[in-house]
């Protein structure tokens, strides 16, 4: 009888960092073994998906690469966890990537492709799209897990890669670091899982890196750190022992919260404590409090990593909510009646049900933050709009929400003062994006044509993503044909050359709609007119079929478009200046390509124009200047920099 | 009922990036000379004769031939050059001395701080000499570009460090070490008249140290650290020299572990080789990391300024002088205070009052906070921008951003376009004779002189 396909690779690692291992507390629960999607892969590890290159410049050396497939290793769940052998480190990068790979990819309903090359050549430039730019295809990530020798780790959009550094710790004792040992970031589980997301946001929004407002720089970190601390709480072992210690609570002190600890111990100028203590802190009297939360910090905190750390307390405040809520019925069944818990501990049966309540409402969570990204606006996300898309990518795919999570989720929200712009109440209606119900007949049928169009070109796709073995290649491949033919008939459509006939104002009416214009754009900024002497270049920058199921068994298909417009400044004071806008269609497959949603950011708002200029220059409270060196303006024209983001200063 | 006073400011043109600034304070004919900092960015032939002969014109301007009052704001070439390279002129021209509390032999915790920072400086030129033997591409402009800050000539102490010494050496009374709220007068003028406010550097050591104060560093650390990591740095470039540190034979991993490109895995080293994938190689990245630590050390030494605000008591304008203190130095005075006789004076409350910024660090975005620029509302103000377009630091693709945009934008707006450059004389839209001018001089009582013969572009505040 042929043995069955092998489905999963298991491998050993860290769960918290390494320095856990080395704590009576935490020694027993801190190398857990990962069990990954199985692929082919060549010593590296070099997979479908990335790469791992053991190659340490500042040393001028190359690690041995590897061999996940060595019968010894296969047989014992690979290497064992090793702060001293590289081959270890390789295989945990490799791990943790695949992992929160596999979280994105099921969330989403389909497979990642890496964000594109962009090749400018001679005579193009990236400012002058117009001209022409060629984008290619990118299969893997590249991950060097000892790329220099600094408290650092960051994902480098240009090359395509993350790289982790290493460096001395700091020589006072603090925390469990050996002083004057060697740090390594790649060791981290939150390191690598929070670099991962900042590629693999990038491949979703690419836009996302440019730094239009507060809150986008803030959100990148945000959401990194969202996904490294909720899929540390899909560990079960993990949360036993600490739902063990503080007798349940999930607002006690508690390891999980803490992102990277080793790192944040090892940095010397630092407090002490996590790098990014994002959910509590230690207070005065030495003991451990989880964050009340302050509305006001929304409104008067800029620095990206504090201002991140505003959501992801959010988030994790909606967490601690829905897991109370869920487990007082355990709580109550637990002390017959009374939901009040003896003193000590609690009885481990009760503590194994906790943790597994707990490790579904983080899962539920993660999925859910990030499916929340195919449903934002594709430029300029500001926490608002986050908060919006998360209730919608919710509403859509668990249109019941018996359990809670919309409403725990935006009770969060408020009590954290992030309200969405031009939303009345906070209710759920009123925060899902609309449907396009405004839209005229002739707009429908517009829109009717391009749905009819759209479907023979994207069953092509559909196939492929419908197939496990297919090439990711071939998807991109597709999707670029596509999306230049989706461009020729919007361009039609723009000219009024199809059968459907409009005037210029009704497309121009119709073309507000998506956030987009048929004209040369005109604002005011400082009373003095800015120009764009032509229509801004229309770009179909995403097409991809979505397959996902939610929580409640719903099963959603669609198909997802991005179209966006750029409105280049080149002549007065703001040359330089860009403002975007455009929109995230989604069409329902399962209902003949019907439009669910437009999510737009409309490029003729005045209003956003002044605040994205004001915010840029200087001008208005809250601007960051990404870099603090005489190289730099200090404005904000430059995109978000991961490697100035991360670095801490010696 | 004492005589109205004036102040004549005298910005020096020294010919590339720099600071020179003769302050004349008159007061009937009572009269009291200021000059803070001389020097310029480089160490040629060409730049000592420029100083000496600014010092030639400035001496011109004396009455008595004597300066009452020498400053050095912090040890940088571009503020303390001229101070070695014309140190004949200055020899027995100085009366008194100021200089930062960070100067003084008898305060043990500066001269700590002063060992630290000598060692971080002289640890980061063997680097760069390390590394220029690597031949490297452009990756390591800025250690170049912050060491030319330190003078480092030869072997012996740098520029700045000499002329520096001088100065301690030249005065004629005992030098003065400033600490923030220390309030001095100046000599020939009644204490009544003018008062001199020290804002900086901050005594704080969390302020002086942190480019970002909010890491919450403490000084035990930062430098040291910093000279630590130097130390390190060293070692590390020694894998590319030939000859590699013994600590290297065990860190980060021990020796075999290691691999040269043909010991190890040939798929591996394609793969990285390849020429299709070239620009996913980080040959050089970690080289990076001496361009933080001199980013650092300049940081820090810019931080390091002795800043003065001269108040013209009757009228209340300030002239503030911050050499080119940066985020830390600004953010300390929001919580200083002066006991000026028994009057709370608020370091905040000085710079409303301030008719004249001299503009910090050639006005680049990170020595200029926003809210003390904002905090300047004084109807008469007037910045002057020590700056020069031709110096090869601002002209160099990706150079220097001096003026830096947005700061020099709002400058202009604060000052109703009353903006004088070392360089040009007037800011662009700040000249009354050219087309496009904006400015608002007619409204104050005198107008700004460019005198190009004697070096120096001039303008007199009414007290």
């Amino acid at each position: 009888m042929p043995y069955k396909k092998k489905l999963t690779r298991r491998l050993n690692g860290y769960a918290l960092d390494p320095g856990f291992s080395t704590r009576l507390d935490t020694m027993g629960v801190n190398e857990i073994v990962y069990e990954i999607k199985w692929e082919n892969v060549k010593n590296g590890p070099v997979g479908e998906y990335f790469e791992v290159i053991d190659y340490d410049p500042a040393s001028n050396c190359y690690y041995d690469p590897v061999n996940l497939n060595d019968i010894e290793i296969l047989a014992q769940n690979g290497l064992p966890a090793s702060e001293s052998n590289p081959k270890f480190h390789q295989q945990f990068v490799y791990t943790i990537a695949m992992k929160t790979l596999e979280h994105f990819e099921r969330s989403l309903g389909r497979r990642i492709i890496w964000s594109p090359r962009i090749i400018i050549k001679k005579g193009q430039s990236p400012e002058e799209p117009e001209k022409g730019f060629d984008t290619e295809y990118v299969a893997r990530l590249r991950l060097y897990p000892h790329a220099f020798r600094q408290a650092n780790a960051f994902y480098d959009p240009n090359r395509k890669a993350v790289l982790f550094g290493y460096f001395e710790a700091g020589s006072k004792i603090q925390g469990s670091n050996l002083p004057g040992g060697v740090i390594f970031t790649c060791l981290s589980p939150d390191i690598v899982s929070h670099e991962l997301t900042h590629a693999l946001l990038d491949s979703i929004h690419p836009r996302f890196i440019e730094n239009t407002n507060r809150d986008v720089p803030a959100f990148h970190e945000a959401f990194a750190d969202i996904v490294a601390l909720l899929q540390r709480f899909t560990l079960t072992s993990l949360l036993e022992n600490q739902i063990a210690k503080t007798s349940g609570s999930l607002s006690k002190f508690s390891f999980l919260g803490e992102l990277a600890t080793q790192f944040g111990n090892a940095m010397e100028e630092g407090r002490g404590g996590a790098l990014r203590g994002a959910i509590g802190a230690i207070g005065n009297d030495g003991i451990w409090k989880k964050f009340d939360p302050d509305p006001n910090l929304y409104q008067t905190v800029n620095e990206p990593h504090k201002r991140g750390s505003i959501l992801v307390s959010t988030i994790f405040d909606g967490f601690v909510r829905l897991y109370d809520v869920k487990t007082a019925d355990l709580l109550r069944i637990a002390t017959n009646g009374t939901g009040v818990l003896q003193p000590g501990a609690i009885h481990p049966d009760l503590v194994k049900r906790l943790a597994a309540e707990a490790a579904e409402i983080a899962e539920h969570l993660l999925h859910v933050c990030i499916r929340a990204l195919d449903y934002c606006p594709p430029v300029d996300i500001d926490f608002g709009d986050y908060l919006r898309a998360l209730i919608t990518a919710d509403v859509d795919s668990n249109p019941r929400d018996d359990r809670g999570y919309r409403v725990a989720l935006i009770e969060a929200f408020r009590s954290w003062g992030i309200f969405p712009n031009r939303v009345n109440t906070l209710s759920e209606e009123s925060l899902v994006w609309s449907n396009p119900d405004h839209l005229t007949p002739n707009e429908r049928l517009f829109l009717k044509q391009i749905s009819v169009e759209l479907k023979k070109w994207v069953s092509d796709m559909v196939d492929l993503t419908m197939d496990e073995t297919c090439n990711r290649k071939d998807i991109y491949d597709q999707s670029v044909k596509v999306q230049k033919q989706l461009y020729a008939l919007l361009i039609d459509v723009a000219n009024g050359a199809t059968k459907i006939k409009m005037t210029k104002r009704q497309i121009h009416h119709f073309m507000q709609k998506l956030g987009l214009t048929n004209q040369p754009i005109a604002m005011l900024y400082d009373g003095k007119e800015v120009h764009s002497n032509t229509v801004p270049m229309l770009e179909v920058s995403n097409i991809r079929p979505v397959y996902r199921t939610g929580r409640e068994g719903k099963l959603v298909e669609q198909v997802l478009v991005t179209l966006t417009q750029t409105f280049r400044v080149r002549k007065g004071d703001l040359t330089g200046a860009r403002f975007r806008g455009g929109c995230t269609i989604i069409l329902n497959m399962g209902k003949g390509y019907e439009i669910d949603f437009i999510i737009y950011k409309n490029i003729l708002s005045q209003h956003r124009f002044e605040a994205t200029i004001d915010y840029q220059t200087g001008k208005s409270q809250g601007t960051t200047a990404l870099t603090d060196s005489m190289y730099s303006q200090g404005s904000g024209f430059a995109p978000v920099d991961f490697a100035q983001l991360h670095a801490i200063n010696p | 009922m004492p005589s109205p006073i004036t102040v004549n400011i005298k910005m020096y043109q020294v010919g590339e990036l720099g600071d020179c600034f003769l302050l004349s304070f008159r007061e009937g004919d009572k009269e009291s000379n200021v000059l803070i900092d001389c020097g310029s960015f480089r160490n040629s032939a060409n730049s000592k004769t420029r100083l000496n002969t600014v010092v030639t014109k400035i001496k011109s301007q004396l009455k008595s031939g004597r300066l009452d009052i020498v400053v050095g704001t912090h040890q940088h070439n571009d503020h303390l050059s001229g101070y070695e390279h014309a140190k004949d002129q200055f020899k027995d021209s100085i009366d008194k001395v100021w200089l930062s509390w960070l100067d003084d032999p008898n305060d043990p915790l500066a001269n700590q701080i002063a060992a630290d920072h000598k060692n971080l400086v002289s640890q980061l030129a063997a680097v760069n000499s390390a590394l220029t033997a690597l031949k490297p591409g452009k990756e390591l402009d800025p250690v170049r570009d912050i060491l030319g800050f330190y003078g480092l000539d030869g072997t012996g102490p740098g520029v700045p460090e000499r002329g520096l010494a001088n100065l301690k050496q030249f005065s004629k009374s005992k030098v003065d070490y400033l600490t923030p709220g220390d309030i001095k007068s100046l000599p020939g003028i009644s204490p009544d008249s003018v008062k001199v406010y020290v804002f900086g550097p901050p005594k704080d050591q969390k302020l002086l140290f942190d480019k970002d104060p909010a890491n919450g560093q403490s000084y035990d650390q930062a430098l040291r650290l910093a000279g630590m990591d130097a130390a390190r740095f060293l070692s590390t470039i020694s894998n590319h020299t030939g000859k590699a540190d013994p600590t290297e034979d065990q860190f980060p991993f021990p020796k075999r572990y290691k691999r040269s490109e043909a010991q190890s895995d040939k798929e591996i080293v394609n793969r990285y080789r390849s020429s299709e994938f070239a620009w996913k190689r980080i040959d050089n990245n970690w080289m990076e990391q001496a361009n933080q630590l001199a980013l650092y050390l300049d940081s820090y030494t810019n931080n390091s300024s002795l800043v003065l605000a001269f108040e013209l008591v009757n009228s209340g304008k300030v002239l503030l002088f911050v050499g080119d203190a940066q985020i830390g130095n600004w953010l300390s005075w929001e919580q200083l205070e002066f006991n000026a006789g028994g009057k709370c004076v608020k370091a905040f409350d000085l710079l409303a009052r301030t008719v004249l910024y001299k503009v910090g660090h050639h006005a680049s975005h990170n020595a200029t906070l926003v809210q003390g620029l904002e905090a300047m509302k004084h109807e008469e103000l007037v910045a002057m921008i020590p700056v020069d377009k031709t110096d090869p630091n601002i002209t160099k693709p990706n150079g220097w951003k001096m003026p830096a945009e947005n700061l020099y934008k709002r400058i202009k707006e604060k000052t109703k376009y009353r903006v004088l450059r070392m360089d040009d004389g007037f800011a662009d839209e700040c000249d009354p004779s050219k087309a496009g001018y904006k400015g608002k001089w007619a409204d104050l009582p005198s107008k700004p002189k460019i005198n190009k013969n004697d070096l120096n572009i001039e303008y007199t505040v009414f007290g």
